[in-house]
């Protein structure tokens, strides 16, 4: 097994400044000082030299030699070895290559394979073996190997206790993020006063976050929704604790009326409006009424304010989501099987049982499960006029996701990058989806579950059936989920907006920083992708299938013939089932034949149905009959089998589901120098005229594509290094094999377990 | 009908008489909300449903089963004699073998202005491979069909083995299907060799020309000292074929050989396989246990075998490792399938238009699958053993194919539906008959039109826009369940609440960005003309807008 070890590094040369020759044909391993890139605030905890990284599962030729650092932000494994097998098309810039921030570790296994012993790694937990080998299961899905057959035994084991002693936190301000805007504010207090980072900073400024009153007016404003005011009550928080500062409310219900109906509802959250229709109808949230004596009376009289802030004074329609969807635990019970499927149990034992075990994970059911709901709100809001409530306990977990499965539904704004983004802060921070407690980041809570994750894999599930409707791409999806495991933004950080300002008041107090009128401090927001990526990176986010509302595809008189509106749905066609169309006949043979009669069929009048079930039926039927309107609503269809797994998602750390130079990204990469193609001449047609002005070329208006023409990536044929898992790599990032082929799933099922040394006499 | 009629709201009860024969090919229904128009070709059945007792709107009529997955019925009223009129001529007209008449192919007078018969022309096929050379020489000895009455007329054989060896090997392999070649790696020259299986029988027989044969096979490459003889069966199905004279190339006899068996089951499992698909997508889509069901089929797993052992046909080739020898019991399904699929990953030729037409042509027609026995083509017995959706789970793996590799195929997904469309239809000639030697008897290219003469006429329609043309790249899909996927655009569309989008909307989307480049290009010419007729100095005036743009590659 260890026949390919290079020969140990002399500790001498290791002291050495790395040696200044790039000569490759020294046999000797080339040494130079490994040096982390540290962010402001990072500090190396602990460090241990010639670790060997596992790349391959079934061969150690491949491993690089480096060194496994633990820093207060993340675990980083430094080496000069090139990577052949390793091809990221991405960078994060907080993050090297073989980095894992600490808050998206799962659980540290460590073991001995010459004393046949192993352990699951907690805080504050002794370990009474030197471990040869470290393995970390991430939550995004990755696990890394290392092997530490050439350290020192003693650093080791110092590296894995502190691994796991820094990614268990006892408390929210030991999470780096704190750290790290302690510093910043630290180091532009002594530069300059004024915020550090900006209201969310950089790139993210079109993003509204909704933390201002001005945010929400401008919400109310663009949706028209007349009938709606912006209140101030919960200012400083001194209602609740979980609403924002601002909301929307009727504006039939006075101040004073809120506050003193705020005090029936679970968490002080009363209703508050999300959206509204362009026919007036309105989407509202809202908490349960605790008080059950008061319970008719108080819901009679919003229900009554919000049928007065509807233009036809329409009744309201109650969704309780409790009843109607699965609960959290029962989300995170289907996420866990659901990753245990795809990345704990060996491939090709899963392969036999795939459908019914991923059937059994329940995960697509869910998924399902929310679509369907919210297409059925689609259909009250937009079809019966009708306003609608959703009603939780708390309003923070599935009210997050069915509010905004909605709004992405049916405002094409929610489809664009910054209006997604927007809703986001609308929907899921500033209204306090509890992010602390779901992602986990302090491992000891009981509340954890990825209702987000699930929010992004609906919001997939509409982008894959379509695509055009969509601004952003399933890399940015994919990406928005990474970020939420990197736990530097403010944004995935707290339960609450009041939560961020309260500790972060309380940290800066004990840390001496100066607030001045601040609320707390300014984290730095997800939205700066700048923080994370380079502009040429960000490209990857942008769906070259999307059709904006600029986009002179459907404005344009002249290109009449691709306008939206198909030949084919021609009016003789109207009404036949697409099952029909898309048969044997092809539009020429529709054409009656020689001596053919034409029959009359009576249609005969529809049965009645007073189900809802009927009505949303009927309601997707007529929207699919209709030709897609990329700028209005969009609605999924829901059969089983067009409920898919995003496998981009889930399988790209997986070396055997990988499908070298092939994958949608090949067709995506080809319509990408097209649609680059259309936006230079689009530009060249815009260009005023008048004189002998230059041309502009592609490199004055940098291309929004990632795939460019002209560009590096326009060579003709597929390119080497596209595959179902671009832009991540499976590489070097998944050796199952072992843990001596004891299978992994034992170790993730959170039980902190010893094997006994029978169970590993048995391996190989 | 009783599907549509609960979901649309049709009233069909009493419009016998509006149904019509259009020239004995296909019958239809039109109207302005629905037309439904059926290939007769496609009917696999009729039955009467209900008597003249019956009570209830949708209980009396006939029911018409389709080869195509779905089922038809239609209620009529019980007055007159329309029922049995409408059951006689359309079985009469369906199944025109029961009752004397020609299959609609032989009356069809469509014109096209391309011969789709010419499409395929066996010596430019192998010359297009660099064959004959100095290992294979093509050989008539199969002129009148007597050496093998099931194989092609022209076959590709070891240079070394002399006609007297072939008709010896012949006697020892089932229906004396001898190992030919099918195609040829252009660089480390391995092969790819079909036959059928061995007829080694209980006793073990042994056949000194065969051992030899293959051996000489083996030796037209010399980088190895193995060949790979793939069995398509299961390990003991090889075993019970030799009860009935059959079985397969042993260790003990074949010492150059290894012989691998691929476990792919047999016509009768796969029919199984798709009937169950079909209870689960017709008339109601199972929506509860949607996957489970689906994997209940084992249609999938089937379809993960053919592509796993075409895989490894093509490794074996591609790396030179050694050439291939597959068989299966008469080497006519799953041979064909794993040798054509083979083919397509190795050989981006196959993977143009013309070049799966040829694959077709070559692989299935000429090598005789039973495409008659398999679909039953105007014959009436439904119920026939014979019969095996083997060319439609062909078609499902090229699709799974197209599906993992969107850029490596020039056509897309109507070419494939247009051909199992056509494969039913009895409208062209190209997959009637059983074998090449029936056709040349029944004259069929003469007498009847090719299927690619549709397709070749009208190829754009076909054409995937995301194609680039590529040479010498393998395709290895990954042949996983998790890639794996329920063709829905084949299998479920005539279920009307399973919506398809139509056409692709990704495709789509491509077109229109394609019309708006060119428009674009138009505009800017038309600018450049109008600003340099203002300008008297041409020298100022930029180059032409369109040229200046980088080249973007559009195969069409």
């Amino acid at each position: 097994m260890f026949s390919l070890k290079p020969p140990r590094p002399t500790f001498r040369s290791y002291l050495l400044p790395p040696p200044q020759t790039d000569d490759k044909i020294n046999s000797e391993p080339k040494i130079k000082k490994l040096e982390p890139v540290l962010l402001p605030g990072e500090i190396v905890v602990n460090e241990v030299n010639f670790v060997r990284k596992c790349i391959a599962s079934d061969t150690s030729q491949y491993d690089l030699w480096g060194k496994l650092i633990c820093s207060n932000f993340k675990i980083s494994f430094i080496t000069d070895d090139p990577m052949p097998l390793q091809k990221f098309h991405y960078r994060n810039l907080l993050l090297g290559e073989h980095d894992v921030p600490l808050t998206c570790i799962e659980q540290i296994v460590t073991l001995n394979d010459h004393k046949r012993k192993q352990k699951v790694l907690g805080p504050n937990q002794k370990l009474k073996f030197n471990p040869t080998e470290l393995i970390i299961y991430c939550k995004d899905f990755r696990i890394v190997r290392f092997r530490f057959d050439e350290s020192g035994p003693e650093s080791a084991k110092k590296v894995c206790l502190a691994i796991a002693h820094y990614s268990q936190p006892t408390d929210l301000q030991l999470l780096f993020a704190f750290e790290y805007v302690g510093k910043k504010y630290h180091n532009s207090a002594s530069k300059a006063n004024g915020a550090p980072l900006g209201a969310g900073g950089g790139s993210s400024q079109k993003t509204p976050l909704f933390e201002t009153y001005s945010d929400w007016d401008r919400e109310v404003k663009r949706t028209s929704a007349s009938g709606w005011r912006v209140c101030s009550i919960n200012e400083g928080y001194m209602i609740s604790t979980c609403l924002p500062e601002y909301f929307v409310v009727p504006s039939s219900l006075a101040d004073q009326d809120l506050k003193v109906f705020s005090h029936s509802f679970v968490g002080r959250r009363m209703p508050f409006w999300c959206w509204s229709h362009s026919n007036g109808s309105a989407l509202v949230r809202t908490a349960l009424i605790r008080d059950v004596l008061q319970q008719r009376k108080i819901e009679q009289r919003v229900y009554n304010a919000i049928t007065k802030s509807h233009p036809q004074r329409s009744d309201v329609y109650k969704s309780d989501l409790d009843k109607t969807l699965p609960n959290i635990q029962d989300i995170q019970v289907a996420f866990v099987k659901l990753k245990q499927l795809c990345v704990n149990e060996p491939f090709e034992e899963t392969e036999e049982k795939w459908l019914s075990s991923l059937e059994n994970t329940r995960w697509l059911e869910y998924v399902r499960a929310f679509l369907k709901h919210a297409v059925e709100l689609v259909y009250v809001l937009e079809s019966k006029r009708l306003s609608v409530v959703l009603q939780e306990e708390e309003g923070r977990d599935l009210s997050c996701i069915v509010a905004s499965l909605v709004q992405v539904m049916l405002d094409p704004y929610f489809r664009t990058i910054t209006g997604f983004q927007s809703l986001i802060q609308k929907e899921w921070v500033m209204a306090g989806y509890p992010f602390l407690d779901r992602c986990n980041h302090l491992k000891r809570s009981e509340k954890e579950a990825p209702v987000f994750l699930l929010f992004l894999d609906t919001t997939w599930q509409l982008l894959e059936q379509c695509p055009a409707a969509f601004e952003f791409s399933e890399t940015y999806l994919a990406v928005l989920h990474d970020s939420t495991r990197v736990a530097l933004f403010g944004t995935f950080l707290f339960n609450s907006p009041h939560q961020r300002v309260q500790q972060s008041t309380e940290f800066a107090i004990s840390k001496n920083i100066q607030l001045g009128d601040e609320k707390g401090l300014k984290f730095p927001s997800v939205w700066d992708w700048s923080l994370q990526f380079t502009p040429k990176d960000r490209t990857l986010f942008h769906n070259p299938f999307y059709i904006g509302k600029s986009t002179p595809c459907v404005q344009n008189g002249s290109v009449k013939s691709f306008k939206r509106t198909k030949k084919s749905y021609s009016s003789t066609l109207r009404g036949m089932p697409a099952s029909l169309k898309n048969g044997i006949i092809s539009e020429q043979e529709l054409r009656p034949r020689r001596n053919s009669l034409i029959l009359q069929v009576k249609p005969a009048p529809l049965e009645p149905r007073d189900s809802q079930d009927w009505g949303v039926e009927q309601f997707f039927q007529e929207w699919a009959s209709r030709p897609a309107d990329l700028h209005g609503t969009i609605l999924p269809r829901l059969s089983g089998a067009h409920i898919k797994l995003w496998k981009l998602c889930y399988f790209r750390w997986v070396p055997e589901a990988q499908i070298q130079h092939g994958g949608f990204i090949t067709a995506f990469h080809k319509l990408s120098l097209l649609a680059d193609e259309v936006d230079v001449l689009s530009r060249a047609l815009r260009q005023p005229r008048g004189g002998p002005t230059p041309a502009p070329g592609p490199e004055l208006a940098p291309s929004r594509l990632y795939f460019h023409a002209g560009g590096p990536y326009d060579a003709s044929g597929t390119l080497d290094f596209l595959s179902s898992s671009f832009p991540f790599s499976p590489v070097g990032n998944l050796c199952r094999r072992s843990i001596s082929g004891t299978p992994l799933s034992k170790f993730l099922s959170g039980a902190k377990i010893w094997l006994s040394t029978e169970t590993l006499a048995n391996e190989d | 009908m009783s599907l549509l009629r609960g979901l649309l709201g049709m009233e069909l009860i009493g419009m016998w008489e509006r149904l019509f024969l259009d020239c004995q090919e296909r019958f239809a229904l039109l109207d302005s909300a629905l037309i439904l128009d059926v290939p007769l070709g496609v009917i696999s059945r009729i039955e009467k449903m209900g008597g003249a007792t019956s009570r209830g709107e949708n209980s009396y009529g006939l029911d018409i089963t389709c080869k195509d997955l779905r089922n038809l019925r239609f209620a009529l009223k019980q007055e007159g004699h329309s029922r049995r009129d409408m059951f006689e001529i359309l079985t009469r007209y369906a199944f025109p073998l029961a009752h004397s008449l020609p299959i609609f192919a032989f009356l069809n007078e469509e014109k096209f202005n391309v011969d789709g018969w010419t499409v395929y022309n066996p010596v430019e096929e192998y010359r297009r491979q660099g064959l004959p050379n100095h290992h294979w020489r093509i050989t008539f000895i199969n002129k009148c069909y007597k050496l093998c009455d099931t194989y092609p007329a022209l076959l590709v054989v070891p240079y070394r083995a002399s006609d007297e060896d072939l008709r010896r090997v012949a006697t020892f392999r089932s229906r004396n299907r001898i190992p030919v070649l099918s195609w040829i790696h252009p660089e480390n020259k391995t092969v790819i060799v079909r036959c059928s299986q061995p007829l080694v029988g209980m006793g073990g027989k042994r056949n000194k020309e065969d051992e030899r044969y293959l051996d000489v096979i083996r030796e037209t490459n010399r980088q190895v000292n193995k060949l790979t003889i793939y069995d398509a069966r299961p390990n003991v199905n090889a075993v019970a074929n030799k009860a009935t004279g059959g079985g397969y190339e042993s260790d003990d006899v074949y010492h150059n050989a290894e012989l691998f068996f691929l476990d792919i089951h047999n016509i009768h499992v796969m029919r199984e396989s798709l009937k169950k698909v079909k209870d689960i997508v017709y008339p109601n889509v199972e929506e509860s246990h949607w996957l489970s069901s689906l994997e209940s089929t084992h249609w999938l797993e089937h379809i993960k075998l053919v592509l796993t052992g075409a895989i490894q046909v093509a490794d074996r080739v591609s790396s030179g490792k050694s050439s291939v020898v597959v068989h299966c019991s008469d080497g006519w399904d799953r041979t064909a399938q794993l040798t054509s699929l083979a083919m397509l990953m190795l050989d981006s030729f196959y993977r143009s238009i013309e070049g799966f037409e040829i694959l077709v042509q070559k692989e299935w027609i000429s090598f005789g699958h039973k495409f008659a026995s398999r679909i039953g083509h105007g014959d009436k017995n439904h119920a026939d053993a014979d019969r095996s959706p083997i060319f439609l789970q062909f078609i499902d793996c090229v699709w799974q194919m197209s599906k993992q590799f969107p850029t490596a195929f020039e056509f897309n997904e109507r070419f494939l539906i247009t051909i199992l469309d056509h494969l039913y239809s009895c409208r062209f000639g190209t997959f009637l008959y059983n074998c090449e030697s029936a056709r040349e008897k029944q004259k069929v290219t003469e007498r009847t039109v090719s299927l690619w003469s549709l397709i070749n006429s009208n190829k754009d329609k076909f054409k995937n826009p995301f194609y680039t043309k590529e040479i010498n790249r393998v395709l290895y899909p990954v042949a996983s369940m998790r890639h794996l996927e329920l063709w829905v655009n084949y299998y479920i569309r005539w279920n009307p609440r399973i919506k398809q989008q139509q056409p692709n909307p990704v495709e789509q989307r491509y077109m229109e960005l394609l019309a708006l480049r060119d428009e674009y290009i138009k505009r800017l010419d038309e600018l450049q003309l109008a600003n340099s007729a203002k300008l008297s100095d041409p020298s100022a005036s930029p180059s032409s807008p369109s040229q200046m743009m980088p080249h973007v590659q559009t195969h069409f």
